[in-house]
């Protein structure tokens, strides 16, 4: 039991280090559209608590397809979401004065 | 003196614990599964409203109370550490340690809300609330500054409403811990309720880089 204690406690201390790495470069100035690339830790930290603690792992086979369904769920949910910002074009218009 | 040997059987619909184990484990990740498309939801909603505000979305996010969301991730991410060592002491058959650390899930779950219910007061003192006459973003950001505090009042109450139904559901195995209901062969509902807090600890990981860390820098 020890053995896996000190397994679990070497995915806390990677967790916390993520977590403060993940502050530290959210204090540096970032142009603001690339800071959401900040949840690349984030998603890191996921996977951590993912197969460190809730042990999908070595969940059953049917609990894998479904953790597997709720990503692909998720790609087609923010897909289908970002399709009109990612494919709107924007054309220039000449300023409109009712005057 | 010896403790009692609790001698549990498999409901009738199931050759063997272990396969009503498994059942109640694929349950909880199918349950997950759809909790993960209704917090997508809400996540793309803020991937939209901040792609066409912002500036006005950092600038909500500048206000927010940066020290407790980031205290309450090492809160939450130690529970669930927490929860894991429940978990082990459960099958080693250490009842005793089991319901310690079943009741610092608790504690920590506690204080969680507590610090999260102190910010909500900060927050209103601050006029944060999409209504207020005095909300402090005003002029062209103020649009894009009361989407983000929507997004934060709506992932905010939905997030403890879920932290609520799991301090809940961890005290409702303590409770069983401490009749000794559990053994190292039969202890599925705390292995069913950790994947759960597990999960919660989850979105808030994603919940703290969207709300206090991507607009920290306004």
């Amino acid at each position: 039991m020890i053995r896996a204690l000190a397994r679990l406690g070497l995915f806390w201390v990677v967790l916390m280090a993520v977590a403060g790495a993940e502050f530290v470069v959210s204090g540096r100035h970032i142009p603001a559209g690339s800071r959401p690339l900040l949840l690349v830790f984030a998603l890191a930290m996921v996977a951590v608590v993912a197969f460190g603690f809730m042990n999908l792992g070595r969940a059953p086979i049917i609990a894998k397809a479904f953790a597997v369904a709720a990503v692909f769920w998720l790609i087609v949910l923010f897909g289908m979401g970002s399709m009109d910002a990612l494919t709107r074009n924007w054309y220039p218009v000449q300023h409109y004065s009712p005057d | 003196m010896a403790e009692p040997q609790l001698t549990v059987e498999p409901e009738f619909q199931y050759s063997s614990l272990f396969a009503q184990a498994q059942t109640a484990v694929a349950g909880m990740w199918l349950f997950l599964a759809q909790e993960c498309v209704f917090f997508g939801g809400m996540i793309l909603t803020w991937v939209y409203a901040r792609y066409w505000n912002e500036a006005g979305f950092d600038a909500g996010a500048s206000h927010t109370v940066l020290w407790i969301g980031s205290v309450n991730v090492g809160i939450l991410v130690t529970s669930s550490f927490v929860f894991a060592c429940a978990l082990l002491f459960v099958r080693a058959g250490q009842v005793r340690l089991t319901a310690l650390a079943l009741l610092g899930v608790i504690v920590l779950g506690s204080v969680f809300l507590l610090l999260k219910g102190y910010e909500w007061h900060l927050d209103f003192v601050a006029h944060n609330w999409v209504n207020d006459p005095d909300f402090p973003v005003k002029g062209p950001l103020e649009g894009g500054a009361k989407l983000f505090w929507t997004f934060y009042w709506v992932g905010t109450v939905l997030h403890a409403a879920h932290m609520v139904v799991g301090i809940g559901l961890v005290a409702y195995v303590l409770r069983r811990t401490l009749r000794r209901q559990f053994t190292p062969t039969y202890h599925v509902p705390i292995e069913v309720v950790g994947i759960f807090w597990g999960f919660v600890d989850i979105v808030w990981i994603l919940l703290w880089p969207l709300i206090y860390l991507i607009g920290r820098l306004p």
